[in-house]
């Protein structure tokens, strides 16, 4: 069905089992972090002076913002280039991308050492303008407001839909301000991450010595920005997908498959670059061992979804546009975990993987912004549902308030 | 042994100092009692000793003792028939010794060439009974058993050798060319490495294995800084920079101060002197002067500081590059096992999806 | 297609804003060493690993000693936070050289360039700069009080120098800042710069302090003097863009074994700076795009208003 069907809360039990479950596993990696802040990075973590950022920058920021890059990517198409039947993806995508962001945003606040002096980065007279890890915290704050903020008439609407006269109005005024302003925030939220995404990938331009040749170059900023919009239309159809079977969310084949092609030409053009840069100069390095496997272990992720993308069949069926969109968000995540942990060779004794502490961090952190997007779904006019023959939405059922 | 009793010097005693004698030239404790069974028979090792360009000093350091009755037990263990300072006969009735016991002892006497020998004018400048030191040592030595040369002065030259050397000092070695010499340098010389060579000679013919400048090797083939109490310091970092200062009193190393330990070959470090624990010039804080080494002693400033050369870095440096590998099995494996139910699920999902038509997949 | 007054004044304002704080993001020149550069001089041959130099840094700059996993005291293996000079050795059979490891101090340290906070910094060029921080000398030193903890300068040293209190609630970054504290005008150039204590403790004078210009000719003495003692390199002349500590391998023995790594003549920093300021063409880029994007969305929006208001007050 494709129209533009109004979003509406999901409505049904809050704290249902699902979200105790998601809620535990926060609460119990909560409890890793207050050790973290009461001992101190070592104990919590196996994360050293050669491994120093662990798995808490590369999949904590990198992977679960390239995640939340489906706002960034349907904004493109939507606002852009004036695609407006994606205007029912954008809400859910960018309500993933605010809770993304946000996990992200706290897990760096987590990660820093010396996190009580963060408020320094609201002095502009301080700012080491060379460093493009300024550039993606600056960025990256003010975009976590963009997010919130695009996600504000979802909160207004159901403030104006208020028993409350009061809140009504309110709802109304501020909503109706928040209109006017949106193609200012759009722009913003569109250039934001333009820039930091791009950055995340400059920030390994300066260990050149320490990572791989085959993964570090000057196209690494662009390698990034590719990706992240890969994974991040990947993650809309994954999200889409999963929702339609929860709460029968509206699932336009037609429509997601005609993103995954544009994601498709993406995916190319990152395998093409790559390639390309290879070429040019670093053949040598590709050979018989671990490094080179992983090298086309990450091609092959790249350019199945894309072929996949392309196919017909792929096309029409809605669970082969899962698994092959499942498979680009994959790669964009395997891509950055590649280039931030396994081909990062600081000097010889060094190695690394997350201790027990740092996954359940991790994990709990997933679990949070899992149990927040159910949360604002069930409480706030998100997302779409599709309507029954009776033209009354299946929302109340029993499958929405699992 | 019996006479020993009589000067109240226990069975015990005597054995101890045997056994240290013994353990000086690295021979195992029941050598030491055998060459006390020895000593304590008549056969004592005859033994002459002659004295040159010296002071006296490698003599004294033999008797310098702080239990005294030690001192007469080592004359105990050998037969002293001439000896300038300690017989009791002087002029022509000490030499009449001299001859006596060569002719007496022909090919088994033990000389002890304590001095230096001039050789500059006819190595007038010393004489005594009428001969020259080069005159007297070709004669002792020619028929003797083993000959030593004691100290620094009979090893290669000592003191008298010193620049700009006025007498043409030089080593018995390089007068008693025609056999080997034990060379047992030092000033003054460690008195039990004299006394372990000589007994071992004494007990078994046989003299301790020599390096190349005919030094005993287990007295001298390792350097003091090798076995120095205070090494932990110099490996630490930790050096007295002034005499006196609080590196000094806390007993650093004295390596700054110009400690010769590492050039120079000697076991000081370990025997000490004069039977007192600590008694040896590094011991009381004042840095080795090299007094073995020819190339050293005498020549190199005192407080000037010397190479370290060393053939192979003990393994207590870190190596170039540390092991900080921090990877465990556990962590290793519920990470794995969190990425595999994530690919298993993703898996398992989209076949579902897809293996159902109707319920899930409309094809549209 | 009217471009209201209004818009054009946030356009400008914008612009401005944006412009003057994107002053600095323009392509890199390459730097150079500081005139008044001081640097240390580090010669392997002379060395005979005494580690005075170990103790004295962890004196002077009141570091404990090294414990263990298990908290027993041991001697330290590699820099850490409590060890900001180490001595290591390099063994090849009966072979053995030394090198020390501390700070390299950079003509054009990574570290600097991504530090976000500019906590660490070139002596008179940071932030937040001391009355009696020297413009010029090279040194680079660390500010705690805007240091955030990020450490992305561990990532970015290609020497693995700077090193975390991962132990502490609240830890700060340790390295070698030359003895800075230490600097003695009563001793005259160039030890009212600073005053390392490595170099005055040094028993062989293995590492010497003074100005780089003059280490890099006494180096550079040394190999012509005694050609057959070096393996003829002086690290640090160029690598990774220079640094101010220099080195001088024995014969026989690559700076490789000894650790150092190979880098190219362009320093990381200014390869990174390079790239990632490329686009950004003076801060122009970014607010061009915003306005054109703003210009279009707000132009698409009143056109879709007018619509849907024209389609609802349809007669």
């Amino acid at each position: 069905m494709i129209g533009y069907g109004e979003p509406q809360a999901i409505g049904g039990k809050l704290l249902a089992r699902p979200m105790k479950t998601l809620l535990a596993i926060f609460a119990v990696s909560l409890g890793v972090m207050w050790y973290r802040f009461s001992a101190g990075l070592g104990p919590v973590s196996n994360m050293t002076d050669g491994f120093t950022w662990g798995i808490w920058e590369p999949v904590n920021v990198v992977v679960f913002t390239g995640i939340g890059a489906g706002a960034y990517g349907v904004g493109l198409l939507c606002y852009l280039l004036n695609k407006g039947r994606y205007h029912g993806l954008v809400r859910p995508a960018v309500l993933a991308g605010a809770i993304c962001y946000s996990l992200g945003a706290a897990s760096i606040v987590v990660a820093l050492g010396r996190y009580w002096n963060s408020y320094w980065l609201g002095v502009p007279t301080l700012w080491n303008l060379s460093s493009a890890l300024l550039e993606v915290a600056i960025c990256v704050l003010t975009y976590v407001m963009v997010l919130w903020v695009e996600m504000l008439p979802s909160f207004l609407a159901r403030i104006s839909a208020s028993p409350s006269a009061r809140w009504k109005t309110f709802g109304k005024k501020w909503g109706g301000r928040l209109q006017q302003a949106m193609p200012y925030i759009i722009a913003l939220a569109i250039l934001l991450p333009t820039m930091h995404q791009s950055s995340l990938g400059g920030l390994l331009l300066i260990a050149g010595p320490k990572i791989h040749p085959l993964w570090h170059t000057a196209l690494l900023p662009t390698l990034f920005l590719i990706s992240c919009l890969s994974m991040g239309f990947g993650a809309v159809v994954v999200l889409i997908t999963i929702l339609k079977l929860t709460w029968n969310v509206e699932h336009d084949q037609r429509l997601l498959a005609e993103m995954s092609r544009v994601n498709a030409y993406l995916l190319i053009a990152f395998v093409v670059l790559r390639i390309g840069d290879i070429t040019a100069g670093k053949l040598w390095y590709v050979g018989w061992d671990l490094i080179s496997l992983l090298f086309f272990v990450e091609l092959a992720l790249f350019l199945t979804p894309a072929l996949l993308f392309l196919s017909h069949r792929v096309k029409r069926s809605r669970g082969r546009l899962f698994g092959a969109s499942l498979l680009a968000v994959a790669a964009g995540a395997v891509y950055r975990v590649d280039a931030y942990l396994s081909v990062y060779r600081p000097a010889p004794g060094w190695n690394y993987w997350p201790s027990i502490g740092e996954m359940t961090v991790t994990v709990g952190m997933a679990a949070l912004g899992i149990a927040v997007f159910i949360l604002i779904s069930r409480m706030f006019p998100v997302l779409v549902v599709e309507e029954t023959a009776t033209g009354r939405p299946r929302a109340s059922e029993s499958a929405a308030s699992r | 042994m019996t006479e020993l009793e009589a000067r109240g010097v226990s069975r015990r005693d005597f054995l101890k100092v045997c056994t240290l004698a013994a353990g000086a030239v690295g021979l195992p404790a029941w050598a030491g009692e055998m060459m006390a069974d020895k000593a304590a028979s008549s056969a004592k090792p005859p033994v002459i000793w002659l004295h040159f360009q010296e002071c006296t000093g490698c003599s004294e350091s033999l008797l310098r003792a702080s239990a005294p009755d030690v001192a007469e037990l080592i004359l105990s263990l050998i037969s002293l028939d001439y000896h300038e300072t300690l017989m009791a006969a002087a002029g022509y009735q000490a030499e009449r010794s001299l001859a006596d016991s060569m002719e007496r002892n022909d090919g088994k006497y033990l000389v002890i060439i304590e001095g230096a020998i001039p050789t500059k004018d006819g190595g007038v400048y010393c004489r005594a009974a009428g001969r020259t030191a080069i005159e007297t040592a070709h004669k002792v030595t020619a028929r003797a058993g083993a000959v030593l040369a004691i100290g620094s002065c009979a090893s290669w030259g000592g003191i008298p050798s010193a620049d700009p050397n006025p007498t043409g000092a030089v080593g018995a070695s390089k007068i008693v060319t025609d056999r080997p010499i034990v060379n047992l340098p030092g000033c003054p010389a460690n008195p039990y490495n004299l006394l372990g060579t000589v007994l071992q000679y004494a007990t078994f013919g046989t003299l301790p294995a020599l390096d190349e400048l005919s030094r005993p090797k287990l007295a001298y083939a390792r350097v003091i800084h090798e076995d120095c109490p205070r090494r932990p310091h110099f490996d630490a970092g930790r050096f007295a920079h002034k005499y006196g200062d609080e590196g000094h009193r806390a007993g650093y190393c004295l390596y700054k101060l110009g400690c010769k330990g590492p050039v120079t070959h000697a076991n000081c470090s370990l025997n000490h002197f004069v039977d007192v624990p600590g008694a040896w010039p590094i011991g009381i804080g004042h840095p080795c002067v090299g007094c073995t080494e020819q190339k050293i002693a005498f020549r190199v400033p005192l407080h000037q500081t010397v190479d370290v050369d060393r053939p192979t870095a003990p393994s207590t440096y870190p190596p170039i590059h540390a092991d900080h590998r921090v990877v465990e099995p556990l962590p290793v494996g519920i990470g794995s096992a969190i990425v595999g139910a994530l690919a298993g699920a993703g898996y398992m999902a989209t076949k579902k999806l897809t293996g159902n038509p109707k319920k899930h997949d409309p094809e549209e | 297609m009217i471009i209201s007054r209004r818009s054009l004044l946030k356009g400008a304002a914008a612009t401005g804003t944006v412009t003057a704080l994107a002053r600095c993001s323009h392509a890199r020149e390459r730097s150079g060493a500081l005139p008044e550069a001081v640097g240390m001089l580090y010669d392997s041959t002379r060395c005979i690993g005494c580690r005075a130099c170990v103790t004295k840094c962890k004196e002077v700059n009141g570091l404990p000693f090294d414990r263990d996993a298990s908290g027993i005291y041991d001697t330290p293996t590699d820099l850490s936070s409590t060890t900001k000079n180490i001595i290591k050795v390099f063994r090849n059979g009966d072979n053995h050289a030394f090198v020390k490891q501390q700070c390299m101090h950079c003509v054009d340290p990574a570290c600097v360039s991504v530090c976000m906070m500019g906590a660490l910094h070139k002596e008179g060029s940071g932030k937040r700069n001391y009355p009696t921080e020297r413009k010029g000398t090279g040194i680079v030193l660390y500010d705690k009080g805007t240091c955030v903890g990020c450490r992305y300068c561990q990532i970015a040293c290609p020497f693995n120098v700077p090193k975390f209190q991962w132990q502490e609630a609240f830890p700060v970054i340790a390295k070698c800042e030359m003895c800075w504290h230490r600097r003695d005008p009563s001793q005259g150039e160039p030890f009212a710069i600073a005053n390392p204590a490595c170099c005055e403790v040094c028993p062989r004078e293995a590492v010497i302090f003074g100005m780089r210009a003059s280490l890099l000719a006494e180096a550079k003495r040394r190999i012509v003097a005694d050609p057959k003692r070096y393996n003829g390199r002086i690290y640090g002349e160029r690598e990774g863009g220079g640094t101010q500590v220099l080195y001088l391998a024995p014969a026989g023995v690559s700076f490789k074994d000894l650790g150092m790594p190979d880098l190219p003549a362009e320093s990381s920093a200014h390869f990174s700076e390079s790239v990632s300021h490329a686009p950004y063409l003076y801060g122009i880029t970014p607010v061009a795009l915003y306005a054109a994007m703003a210009f279009v969305l707000r132009r698409r929006k009143k056109r879709d208003d007018r619509l849907q208001r024209g389609g609802e007050t349809k007669r």
